[in-house]
């Protein structure tokens, strides 16, 4: 949907007395002391598909906002490319636009959030809803329909003649949200939108986003300092520093293969429980710390070095077959129906009668809260069944304290 | 070999002189000039600012006095005898009632009740019809302030080249004493209140041009970038978001506006305004000391009444919600 080639912007009174030094791989603080400018954004690249939500992780100053800015080109990049793919005119390159195209796209195709709302404090709330319709060219009934069904959708229906000033923070931030929803614009850019809100609504207005972003599926460009905040919403996930991109990747890949070590820092302290999954952490069925135990009746068995009682049985096509415990079958079920039953939750004595089954995409969290219902290794299968690998607590505790798996 | 004298002396209109002689009798000429150049230094240069400034008027009335006459005094009239004959033909109680409900409406019931009044006052002391015509030369100023100052301050805040031309031309207007360009004012318009009103409206202006731009300057760039990210051009930007936001701003300016219109209107007496200002200067004239201060109270009266209303309008105003956060 976006995809961002070598974007550079350099502050100063001669931004492209840079670019050569910047080829060179010369630091930011290299570069003000040689030339006197200042890098904001140094080459950055990446690609947004659609319908994702892609944040960009940074301490203030990396430049994260001012690459946001770019790519609406609020800021004139000095140097790169961003492709946006229109909708009706295929590949466009925003850098190469006129004033006209470019007001156009932002009015039909780009709107933006911000950190601290930006709303009118002259106009109503449905008035501020309506601000990007309005410069659309939309008629006034129209546009004061919509606009309520936007401030629903936010939950903020009955407020829509309030002014802004009579709003509490996080309700600000809502009409902001409303505002940048309301243009039915293909992509949406959000700076830090909820970065000067208090951490309870902080973590209401994540979870509306998301809720938001189920329905709606657009294509959404998120900054933040908060890597909790990008884990939680982002799909992908590019960490900046000093201007430049170090790493991209999904939420899982950065969490457990941290490139840099200023990336590292960061996940240290991130929440791995929400973020790891099954396929990271099990231990993949090809290691050798399987034991096969012979086959019988075309399923072939075979049991953890470390677990010799409790045998798997798989067939042919290697789907699990049974589970079992000293020679005898244990019922196998879903991890999902299990957890989604918390009352049934059995005496200790029955935890060792049950085998679980998950998917490779459980997360660590669900994972864990298992453990209540089953003390046997969690078997991770793929879509059609196939055994992958099994989880017991070596990996359990592997994947929490040390984030590392065995991911690709 | 005498040396010449270092370079940094060189600016010194003097120095060829001194060059000429260098060497004859050096030193009593360097004196006698250092001596000129501390007891009497303004005998170098005679900057003929009297005469130049003379030909300059003189010149602008010989080429634009009918022109003036023609195409400035008539819609200035027009506006300041429709003005007055609006305001005239309101009965005073109904006038009174009329401000009593906008001090009201605008500011508080308190500035209602003081404007009832102040304007029963004026009426009790027998100055009704001058007021009339005071107020009257003053909605006329103001009118014309905003109708040429508004443009004038948004250009202002839109470029700072603009902005540096019109902030010398605007020090020059405020600065002058009043006095100095009501000469200019009655050799192109003559007298009566037309070239008092010219004089007024030039006097009364500066504030608009100047916290219009300010106020338009000084709106939270936040908005400003919320409403580019929304496509909206330069033209949308201003009337939806800068003009609306700076109307305090623009208010405080027209308050300002008004007092000094105010202000001005009583010295234009001097060139045959009529009004309140006419009280004063034909009560000093006679040296009847009590008409004078008649008019003077009636001016105080309502002024006070205009800046307390204009006040109230300025908070009113939309953009002010912004403070409230």
């Amino acid at each position: 949907m976006i995809r961002a080639e070598n974007v550079t912007k350099i502050f100063g009174s001669d931004p492209e007395s840079a670019i050569p030094l910047l080829e060179e791989n010369k630091t930011k603080d290299e570069i003000r002391e040689l030339t006197g400018q200042t890098v904001g954004v140094n080459k950055a690249s990446f690609d947004i598909q659609q319908g994702e939500v892609f944040a960009i992780m940074g301490l203030s100053g990396c430049g994260k906002s001012t690459l946001i800015r770019c790519i609406n080109r609020i800021i004139d990049p000095t140097a790169g490319h961003i492709f946006f793919k229109h909708p009706e005119r295929g590949e466009v390159d925003i850098t190469q636009l006129d004033e006209e195209a470019l007001r156009t796209l932002r009015k039909q195709n780009m709107s933006m959030v911000f950190q601290h709302f930006a709303l009118l404090p002259h106009r109503t709330v449905l008035s501020n809803v309506g601000y990007g319709m309005e410069i659309q060219g939309r008629g006034r009934r129209d546009r004061q329909k919509a606009a309520q069904r936007v401030l629903d959708m936010v939950g903020l229906g009955p407020w829509g003649s309030s002014y802004p000033s009579e709003l509490s923070g996080g309700m600000q931030q809502r009409v902001g949200l409303a505002r940048g929803l309301a243009t039915d614009a293909e992509v949406l850019l959000m700076d830090e939108p909820f970065s000067a809100l208090d951490p309870l609504i902080k973590v209401d207005m994540q979870q509306e986003l998301t809720r938001i972003q189920r329905e709606l599926h657009r294509t959404i460009l998120f900054i933040t300092h908060d890597l909790d905040e990008a884990m939680r919403i982002g799909d992908h996930i590019a960490i900046m520093e000093d201007g430049k991109i170090v790493q991209i990747g999904s939420p899982e890949q950065i969490l457990v293969n941290p490139r840099t070590e200023y990336v590292a820092k960061f996940v240290e302290h991130a929440d791995p429980t929400g973020v790891i999954t099954a396929s990271t952490i099990a231990l993949p069925l090809d290691s050798d710390k399987f034991v096969s135990g012979g086959e019988r009746d075309g399923i072939s068995y075979l049991h953890r070095q470390d677990l010799p009682n409790v045998r798997y049985g798989m067939d042919r096509e290697g789907r699990l077959h049974d589970v079992q415990l000293d020679g005898q079958d244990v019922p196998v079920r879903r991890l999902e129906e299990v957890l989604e039953d918390e009352s049934a939750r059995p005496a200790s004595s029955e935890r060792t009668g049950l085998a679980l089954t998950c998917g490779e995409d459980a997360v660590l969290r669900h994972i864990l809260r298992s453990r209540l219902h089953s003390t046997l290794p969690v078997v991770v299968t793929n879509g059609d069944g196939r055994i992958r690998g099994l989880i017991d607590d070596p990996e359990l505790i592997n994947g929490i304290l040390e984030k590392r798996g065995h991911i690709p | 070999m005498p040396n010449p004298p270092p370079a940094r002396y060189r600016r010194w209109h003097a120095v060829p002189i001194i060059q000429q002689n260098w060497g004859s009798n050096r030193m009593g000429e360097l004196v006698e000039f250092l001596r000129v150049l501390m007891t009497d230094p303004f005998g170098f240069i005679d900057l003929p600012v009297r005469q130049v400034i003379t030909d300059i008027v003189n010149w602008i009335v010989a080429t634009f006095r009918d022109f003036s006459r023609t195409y400035i005094s008539p819609p200035v009239r027009g506006v300041m005898n429709g003005v007055q004959w609006g305001l005239s033909s309101v009965p005073p109680g109904a006038f009174i009632l009329a401000t009593f409900v906008l001090g009201w409406w605008a500011a508080s019931w308190r500035v209602g009740v003081f404007s009832v009044i102040a304007f029963a006052l004026i009426g009790f002391m027998g100055v009704w019809d001058q007021m009339i015509i005071t107020l009257s030369l003053v909605v006329t100023a103001v009118f014309f302030c905003v109708l040429i100052g508004l443009p004038l301050g948004i250009l202002s805040s839109r470029s700072d080249r603009f902005y540096g031309f019109m902030r010398p031309v605007l020090d020059i207007m405020q600065t002058t004493p009043p006095f100095v360009y009501l000469v200019p004012a009655v050799m192109l318009f003559s007298i009566g209140n037309v070239p008092g009103l010219i004089a007024t409206i030039v006097f009364a202006m500066p504030p608009v041009i100047r916290l219009t731009n300010l106020g338009i300057r000084h709106v939270n760039p936040e908005f400003i970038e919320a409403a580019v990210a929304f496509g909206s051009t330069k033209r949308q930007i201003l009337w939806k978001v800068q003009f609306p936001l700076a109307m305090p701003t623009i208010m405080a300016g027209l308050n300002q506006t008004i007092m000094l219109a105010l202000s001005m209107v009583v010295i234009a007496a001097i060139i045959g305004a009529g009004g309140l200002g006419l009280e004063v200067y034909a009560g000093l004239e006679r040296l009847n000391i009590g008409q004078a201060f008649v008019g003077g109270i009636g001016i105080v009266l309502l002024a006070m009444v205009l800046d307390r209303i204009t006040q109230g309008l300025g908070e009113k105003a939309p953009g002010v919600r912004d403070r409230g956060e």
